[in-house]
């Protein structure tokens, strides 16, 4: 009957309510810029780490490799292309 | 009639009034010679609807022909109007149109498909597959690709060309500067076309990650489908990044929106950015498979296998990586700081080292090789020098400061002519040469392919060699006419020989073609290079199962293996083979989407609406599909197996 | 067919593979998608023209509502797909339901932002700040208007055909793409709403 039970989901959806939570913390209290973004950042990764690993199941095949390297060097290009942009765009004309 | 006035040319000469009455023409004859011929049903039952990623290669190598005709009369046209001081032959308008066609039709609608053709082809025979991951997908990537490339030529005979260069910068891309539908025509069928690409990538990426033969590891893999992969996964991830522009840009010029405009908030330099995040992986999209064919052929003519294989891969991954953290060398004089120059200059001149080890790799498979010059062998050999030309060129160009000089110049436009004709379109005319044999059961006249590749090598470097002299001093490029006082007419009517030669050299081909078609020996062997790998280890022409039994591999030359120590590639018996079916859904697909992407061109909402309902209702018949695809028994894959080893 | 009964019915089939590990690296493609989005979301959001900014039209009540929903749909996929591998097909097809009336509230919430945007002079027309805003937003919800029909479909098609390994397939992959549009909520969430309120 346990298996019945889905508790990884469970954890993950407490989890990732929680985040949310923590992240709301940004809105509702008077934080600098600095502290904010650093509190967004992690609860952001972190929840979609959340995701991928609890209800997306990305490890779970024979393909797990492949799975987390696609998804690792698309955030990793991903975040090239916001960072460049923004040295480009704004941060470099300083 | 108001209607029908947008739907004419803004700008027209003779000669678009004449293409118009020869479009026509062609067409006409095209659809008479089917009917007369009765060949409408073959049309739809062999190529039409195929799935087989063999002729869905061969329909991509023929778009590819078809738009290097279209492409290099253009570039003929430009030269021709540089040729002589203040020369009278096309006006900026033309000029400006020609241009941005040329670049277009020549990167996206030519390299492209050329690369995709030999993709399709050579990889699942390569890696020992029976078809791609998902054939009806390839279809649909095909035929969004051809209407894309459709839509796009017909802007010059309905509507009016686009005319703001192949990059379509804004402001001047947008409605303020490019009042005809031209541009609107540059993003929509370049967003057609590269949906079809995004879906390539997706496709052979799952291909080649899943489909090899038992005992095919990674590091077993042949060079090209190595290059293959590597430029497949450029694809899936820089081709959403053009995705999104063209659809920003679109809605810039259709919808009102702000993104690149110069008032409210608009930033037109983003439009740069982004075009440039995609624009440079573009670019080893295009190399990373021609140094893969390259690979192929300066081993198999050598006769050894090829040197430093590991490090082949890793300066190809390396590559991977590299290509999307140098774009802003586009634009060093945008307008950004020194040290943000200096970290794209430093990531520039760093992608030069992958790519030197290469070049070293291929003299050191040349070194000792029992050297055999054939066609496709004297494309490589005279790649390499000119390729390096091209390459040390590009490491100048990299340095932001010295950048300011060069920039926009004739210099510029040496360049990168000098990577992508030595670098590409050698490649895949070596490609083409080197895998005809398997796609069409005979072989191309050696003597003309050779006489193609020297015209092809002088007038290249008769046409490029003066633009870096006269871009150095200062021949700005996209310019339609410059004063005799400048003193670069002499070097450009040097260059405007070179392309009259380059265009002798692409006629031999074609003649070449016919010549072959007519006289060449259809008695060959299914290797007739006595060639290394799986894909010469199946009958010419190649059954549509391609395989009959599937090869256990080994090694790395796992062909050259069997025939040289007795390696058995075949182990089992024949056993029914499961293949998929044909789908008349990805043409008719393509077609809506051709009518959805004309519609949004001109605006026309409600034709809009209705193919946007008839793509849905397409993908909503495919969701409740039941499609398990067929069976061939193993009599007929017997029968079949019989003949062809009988024809051999 | 060839079935490998030892895995769950969605990896049974050498195809069903197949289109598993294709669906992820379309997921990675999607990841630069909205990367290019949020590129230009943050190169332009401070280019209001005169116009609102964030601060000016953001409420949280909304968004709250959206991203528990959202969140919540997450949950109940996953719930489905757990009683996918159980063989339970009538609490998998509730699950199911359950999930694709979410999306459904998730859009009537967003429609009602967007309505609610253009009456505060924040049109897709008013600033690159609205443009870009909109455009990334709009984006998300086409996803999830895309999810629901998809989603419905394959409802219709388990309740008629029962979890065979295609139809399981089917569900299994519409959980990835359902996930991913949770996943890219959070950073909007984030980085755009939270961001720009804080």
């Amino acid at each position: 009957m346990k298996e019945l039970f889905p508790a990884k989901q469970v954890m993950g959806f407490v989890f990732s309510l929680i985040l949310t939570a923590v992240a709301l913390l940004v809105y509702f209290m008077d934080m600098s810029f600095e502290l904010g973004m650093t509190v967004l950042l992690v609860t952001a990764f972190i929840q979609a780490g959340l995701q991928l690993v609890v209800f997306m199941h990305a490890g779970e095949s024979e393909d797990k490799a492949a799975i987390y390297t696609n998804v690792y060097y698309g955030l990793f290009i991903a975040l090239v292309t916001i960072f460049g942009t923004l040295l480009c765009m704004i941060w470099g004309y300083i | 009639m108001d209607f029908f006035d947008r739907f004419a040319i803004p700008h027209p000469s003779p000669a678009i009034y004449a293409s118009m009455v020869a479009i026509g023409l062609t067409m006409i004859a095209v659809l008479a010679g089917l009917t007369y011929f009765k060949k409408w049903g073959y049309l739809w039952r062999e190529w039409l609807t195929t799935v087989d990623h063999k002729r869905i290669g061969i329909m991509y190598l023929i778009s590819a022909l078809l738009m290097l005709f279209r492409g290099g009369v253009d570039a003929i046209m430009l030269r021709a109007q540089l040729a002589t001081p203040d020369a009278k032959l096309l006006d900026a308008q033309h000029y400006n149109e020609i241009f941005s066609t040329h670049g277009v039709v020549m990167i996206l609608f030519m390299a492209m498909p050329f690369i995709m053709a030999l993709m399709n082809f050579v990889v699942p025979l390569q890696i020992g597959a029976r078809d791609v991951a998902f054939p009806r997908l390839n279809a649909l990537s095909f035929w969004l690709f051809f209407m894309g490339a459709m839509l796009f030529n017909i802007s010059f005979v309905i509507g009016g060309s686009p005319d703001a260069g192949w990059t379509s910068y804004f402001p001047l891309a947008g409605n303020e500067f490019s009042e005809s539908v031209g541009t609107n025509y540059y993003m929509i069928a370049i967003q057609i076309a590269g949906i079809g690409t995004l879906m390539t990538g997706i496709n052979f990426m799952t291909t080649i990650l899943k489909m090899r033969a038992p005992g095919m590891t990674l590091m077993k893999m042949p060079m090209f489908t190595w290059s293959s992969l590597v430029a497949n996964v450029i694809i899936v991830f820089a081709f959403p990044v053009l995705t999104v522009a063209l659809a920003m840009g679109t809605m810039d010029r259709l919808f009102g929106t702000n993104f690149f405009t110069t008032d409210n908030g608009g930033m037109d330099m983003l439009w740069a950015n982004l075009f440039w995040v995609w624009g440079h992986p573009e670019v080893y999209i295009l190399i990373l498979p021609a140094f893969g064919i390259y690979s192929e052929i300066i081993s198999t003519f050598a006769r050894r296998n090829l040197y430093g294989y590991k490090s082949m891969v890793f300066s190809m991954v390396i590559i991977a990586g590299y290509s999307f953290l140098v774009w802003a060398h586009h634009f060093f004089t945008m307008g950004q700081g020194a040290l943000t120059n200096s970290i794209f200059s430093i990531t520039t001149m760093a992608i030069a080292v992958p790519t030197g080890v290469k070049i070293f790799n291929w003299l050191f498979t040349l070194w000792k090789g029992k050297i055999e010059i054939t066609t496709p062998m004297l494309y490589a050999i005279l790649f390499i020098p000119l390729f390096t030309i091209g390459g040390v060129t590009g490491v100048m160009l990299a340095m932001s400061a010295a950048d300011y000089q060069y920039h926009n110049t004739m210099f510029l436009v040496a360049h990168f002519h000098n990577v992508i004709i030595p670098g590409v379109v050698f490649a895949m005319l070596a490609g083409l040469t080197y895998y005809w044999p398997k796609m069409f059961g005979f072989m191309l006249n050696e003597k003309l392919g050779k006489w193609a590749a020297w015209l092809l090598s002088i007038g290249f470097l008769l046409a490029f060699m003066p633009m870096y002299i006269t871009g150095l001093d200062g021949q700005a490029r996209r310019m339609y006419t410059y004063s005799e006082s400048t003193g670069y007419g002499p070097l450009n009517m040097v260059s405007f020989i070179g392309a009259l030669i380059m265009a002798v050299g692409f006629a031999v081909i074609v003649y070449n073609i016919y010549y072959s078609i007519r006289y060449a020996s259809r008695d060959i062997s299914a290797d007739p290079w006595d060639a290394r790998t799986l894909e010469w280890a199946t009958h010419t022409p190649v059954p549509e199962y391609n395989f009959a039994v599937v090869p256990q591999v080994n090694s790395i030359e796992a062909y050259w293996d069997s025939k040289k120590k007795g390696q058995v590639l075949f182990k089992d018996k024949y056993e029914k083979i499961h293949m998929p079916n044909s789908s008349g859904v990805p043409f008719i697909m393509g077609c809506i989407f051709f009518a959805w992407g004309f519609s949004f061109v001109f605006g026309l909402w409600v034709p809009l609406i209705l193919t946007t309902i008839g793509i849905f209702v397409c993908m909503a018949l495919r969701s409740f599909e039941k499609d398990h695809g067929h069976y061939i028994s193993v009599e007929e894959v017997e029968e079949t197996e019989t003949k062809l080893r009988g024809a051999k | 067919m060839k079935i490998d009964n030892s895995l769950p019915l969605e990896y049974s089939t050498e195809e069903n593979r197949l289109k598993i590990l294709g669906f992820w690296i379309f997921l990675g493609a999607e990841i630069m998608l909205f990367g290019t989005l949020f590129a230009s979301y943050f190169t332009l959001v401070d280019r209001t023209a005169g116009g609102p900014d964030g601060a000016e039209i953001f409420k949280i009540t909304p968004v709250l509502i959206e991203t528990i929903v959202l969140l919540t749909s997450s949950f109940t996929i996953g719930l489905a797909i757990h009683a996918m591998r159980l063989g339970k097909k009538k609490a998998m097809l509730a699950f199911l339901g359950v999930t694709l009336l979410l999306g459904a509230g998730f859009l009537g919430v967003e429609i009602y932002e967007f309505v609610h945007y253009v009456h505060e002079g924040a049109g897709i027309q008013t600033s690159a700040f609205t443009s870009i805003l909109l455009t990334t937003l709009g984006t998300h919800g086409a996803h999830v208007t895309l999810g629901f029909f998809w989603g419905l479909f394959i409802l219709l098609q388990v309740k008629k055909r029962g979890l065979t390994p295609e139809t399981a397939n089917k569900s299994f992959i519409f959980s990835l793409y359902w996930h991913f549009l949770d996943v890219v909520w959070i950073f909007i969430f984030s980085f755009i709403y939270l961001k720009g309120m804080m």
